[in-house]
Formats: C-alpha cells, structure tokens, sequence
C-alpha cells in the first residue's frame, strides 16, 4: 500500500488496496451471550423443536454466566504459548490441557446456572451430573474432547460436560499472547488453537473477511480460514454438491447450506453470516437438524463436523 | 493432534441416529427434528470456481448452478459472485464482472457460428465445419494475395497487413503462447488481445 492510499480525505478513507483476511480469528468473550439470544429468535422460528432450542438457548446463558462470574486459576508456563505458537502446534491442546484446566468447578457453578430455568427431566438429568465423581466426570470429557459418542448412560451429560469445556477453554483463549498460524496440510481440518474439530463453518461478513469462509472450533470456538468451494476434510473439489433447504415460498427457512463431498463421503454445513448476521454456526446446525436428517434419507454420507450438544447414536 | 485426521469417523444423524442422539436422552422429543423440515424440500447446486475472462486481472469468481450434477437435470447458472479466496481481486467485481450473469444468460449470446454474406443483411447458422474451413480458406486466399516478402528497398519484412487478430482473453499462458506463435508465424502484423479492453 502507497502512503497516497492511505491518506485520510474529509470524508473518510477508501480501503487501500486488497484486504488478506486473517487465518485465525480467536473468539469474543460475548460469544454465548450472542449463541444464547440467537439460539431464542431460532426456538421462535423453529416451532417444533422450540424445547430442545430453548434449552440450549438457557445452557449458552449459563455459560455466558459462568464466564463473566469465574476465572481460571490455571497459570500457563510463561514460555510454553509461545514455544507451541512458534512451532505451529495448538497452544491449548486438548489433551495436555484437559487435567490442567479446573473445569470441574465450572461445571459446578454451570449446574446452577442452569438448574432451576430447565424442564423436569433435564433437572433430574443435572442432579445425577452432580453427583458423579471427578474421574467420571474426566472421562466424559475425554469422550467429548475425543469427538466420540460415549455410551448409552454417559451420552446425555456429554452435551453438558462439553458446554462446560467450552467456557474453560474460550477463557484460555483471551491469555493467548496472539493467534496461531494457518495449519499445513491435514492438520487444517482441526482448530490451530486446540486441536478440536469444528462444529461448522461459516462465510463471514466485515470489511476483513467479507464472504470468506472460516472453520470454527466445537471447543474453544477460534475460528480458522477455509478456502470456499473446497471439500474441508479431503480438499477436493471434484464432487461437491451444496444441499439446502426451501419452502414452497422458494425462501430458505435458515441460512445454511450443506457441502458435501462424493470423494470422502462427507458433508459439512455452511451458515451463511453473509445473509443472516446474527447467524452463530453451533446454533444454527442444532436448529438445522431436519437438514441431516433429509441428507441421511436421501445419500449414505455422515458428518466430518461435531456438535458437542448433538451427539449421534 | 487430539483427532487422528485419516482414521475420522463421520456421524450420521438420520432419524435412527437421532432416536438414540443426546438430544432424546437428555429428554426432547426426537421427532421434532423431523417435523421442523416437514414442509420443506431439499435444494441442490453447484459452487464452481473460475475466473473472469472479460480483461487481463481475471478476478475469481464463483458460480452457482442448479442441477445436481445427474444426466437428466438441467444445469442452469443462476448466480455469480466474486471468489473472497481469489488472491489478487480479493472478492471484489467491477461493472463488468458483476454483469457476468447478464452476459450468460443475455438473449443476444452467440452460442454457434453464423455468416453474414456481404451484401446480405441476414444471419444464416453454419456449423462448426463450415464456419473453420470458410475462415481458413479466406485467411490463405488473402495471405496468398497480400503477404509482402520485400519492402521497396528490397530488405526482407515478411509481413501480411491485410488481417488482423483479435484473441481472447479467458485464455491460459500455454494458449496464449500458441496463439502468439501462429499468428506471428503468418507475419501478422495487426495482432491485439481482448484483455487490453
């Protein structure tokens, strides 16, 4: 850029030249407070799944809560960011943070939070989570943290679990000394930041990254750049069919989209931020169910994302 | 790495995955899911990168088509936008560019050669034989008739100024290059390119 475009004029500047947006993107400290009140207008607009959408809307608030009330003890070694930074290597892995982070109080205070607003199942549901035992806790969360689908008894408290170690990890994230480069090769399809996989992808909106398409994590919600029109877990580009919902209005009921891909036999969805700015990529593939469960009917592919709130069987 | 990349399980959630999802063990009802899409259809398209062939930048550019790809479906453009990933134009379109769908779809395309003959106002279809054969039998016939070996001092110039070429500009450097070098070959002089306009 010459200094004659980046010269200020009365009525403001012009953008100078092209604009390279960012690799990584780490995530806002409002993030549930935004999910929470998106995953509200999408229980309005989602009728039939209104309770389900409504819980999850009261989970992302106590969240939020747990977030703004607690902090964390967790002392990071001083070099320790910045030797993984300089190494390209996920400064808040999963797996060697997981016995370090004390999300067992979290998880607490979350219990809380969120108790007395939720329906009688899910009370009971909550009453049960608190009354199991911290190793048996860490293995629900190994299970969340491993993307799996944990047992018959364990699979309802993983969603629970999970939300817990997203505030524990979302925190970690605002100490971080700046974000991580952009991963090489397969390692694109995980988070540069915790090595989680994502949830969903969204096109974002902003003068930055105006329809650039990003990655965001299931656990600590950065979110990394992913070229478009490109399959993110096998990068082909060969068989990609985009699948989307209508009404008979021709109008689309949520702004997604699926891409999915005929080399891997994969899909992941799109939220178009670009056509609904409030649109939040865990929320909106949770309302977005009945669109997995039309590609389920109509091909044999699965999901190469993971919603920690929504875990198959 | 927590997730081992190459040995990745894909979930499914048809209604049996859900049946048996968090969502109903945890208490919701998991039909819900299913009646929320009830009135809805499913949509297919394509999303396919190119690039803009109307001057020398060659923005990125996305195109969206319907069709899902199958013999019998009708694939039809139905918008195109700047490609965000595009490293020099970033997204972005100027007027022309952001006219491309008008150009695809516009009721004037020429979509198969027709000759006008002189004197005659009308356009009548050839087929592609006709329409090479014609162009080079007129292009030796001039170049036969016009191509200059010696100017009037007798140095050597070799050139035929009677014809020119105009070539496109959606064109790769490898075409480019052969285009270049036949047309030169010819001794054209009068050579230009539609990625200067």
């Amino acid at each position: 850029m010459t200094a004659e475009h980046q010269a200020e004029h009365d009525y403001g500047a012009i953008p100078g030249g092209v604009v390279e947006p960012p690799v990584v993107v780490l995530p806002e400290r409002r993030l549930f407070s935004h999910r929470a009140r998106r995953l509200r207008d999408l229980s309005r607009r989602m009728r039939s799944m209104a309770d389900f959408l409504g819980f999850a809307a009261r989970l992302a608030q106590a969240q939020h809560q747990v977030l703004q009330k607690r902090t964390s003890t967790f002392q990071p070694d001083s070099q320790a960011f910045d030797l993984a930074l300089e190494h390209g290597m996920p400064p808040l892995s999963v797996q060697s943070l997981q016995a370090d982070l004390d999300w067992q109080e979290d998880l607490d205070a979350l219990c809380d939070a969120l108790e007395l607003n939720v329906g009688q199942a899910q009370q009971q549901l909550i009453r049960q989570l608190r009354q199991l035992d911290h190793g048996a806790r860490r293995e629900i969360a190994t299970e969340v943290l491993n993307a799996g689908r944990g047992t018959q008894d364990t699979r309802a408290f993983m969603p629970l679990v999970a939300a817990v170690l997203q505030v524990a990890w979302l925190r970690q994230c605002s100490v971080l000394p700046r974000p991580p480069k952009r991963a090489e090769g397969t390692a694109q399809t995980v988070c540069p930041c915790c090595g989680a996989l994502p949830v969903a992808s969204l096109i974002q909106v902003g003068r930055e990254r105006s329809r650039v398409r990003y990655m965001q994590c299931s656990i600590c919600a950065a979110e990394w750049y992913m070229e478009r029109a490109r399959c993110t877990t096998c990068f082909e580009t060969g068989k990609l069919d985009y699948v989307g919902l209508e009404g008979e209005d021709g109008k689309r009921p949520l702004p997604i989209r699926a891409e999915t891909c005929g080399d891997c036999q994969s899909y992941v969805k799109i939220i178009h931020r670009d056509t609904e700015v409030d649109a939040d990529a865990l929320a909106d593939d949770l309302a977005s169910l009945g669109l997995d469960i039309m590609i389920a009917r109509e091909r044999d592919i699965g999901r190469s994302s993971y919603n920690p709130w929504l875990i198959a069987g | 790495m927590t997730v081992n990349v190459t040995r990745r399980q894909f979930f499914k959630l048809g209604a049996a995955g859900v049946a048996s999802s968090s969502m109903a063990m945890m208490g919701f009802a998991p039909e819900s899911a299913e009646a929320s899409v009830r009135q809805f259809k499913l949509t297919h398209a394509k999303e396919t990168r190119n690039n803009c062939t109307y001057c020398s930048v060659g923005c990125g550019i996305l195109i969206y088509s319907h069709g899902d790809g199958s013999k019998n479906a009708r694939q039809e453009v139905f918008h195109i936008e700047g490609d965000p990933d595009h490293p020099v134009s970033r997204g972005s379109l100027c007027p022309k560019g952001s006219g491309l769908l008008d150009f695809v779809r516009s009721e004037g395309r020429l979509e198969y050669p027709q000759v006008r003959a002189p004197g005659s106002s009308e356009w009548k279809r050839v087929s592609w034989d006709e329409a090479l054969d014609k162009i080079a039998r007129y292009i030796k016939d001039d170049r036969d008739a016009n191509f200059v070996e010696r100017d009037e001092n007798g140095g050597t110039v070799n050139h035929w100024t009677t014809t020119g070429f105009l070539a496109a500009s959606g064109s790769s450097n490898e075409a480019g290059y052969i285009t270049h070098k036949v047309v030169r070959n010819l001794g054209m002089v009068a050579f230009d390119n539609q990625a200067r306009v």
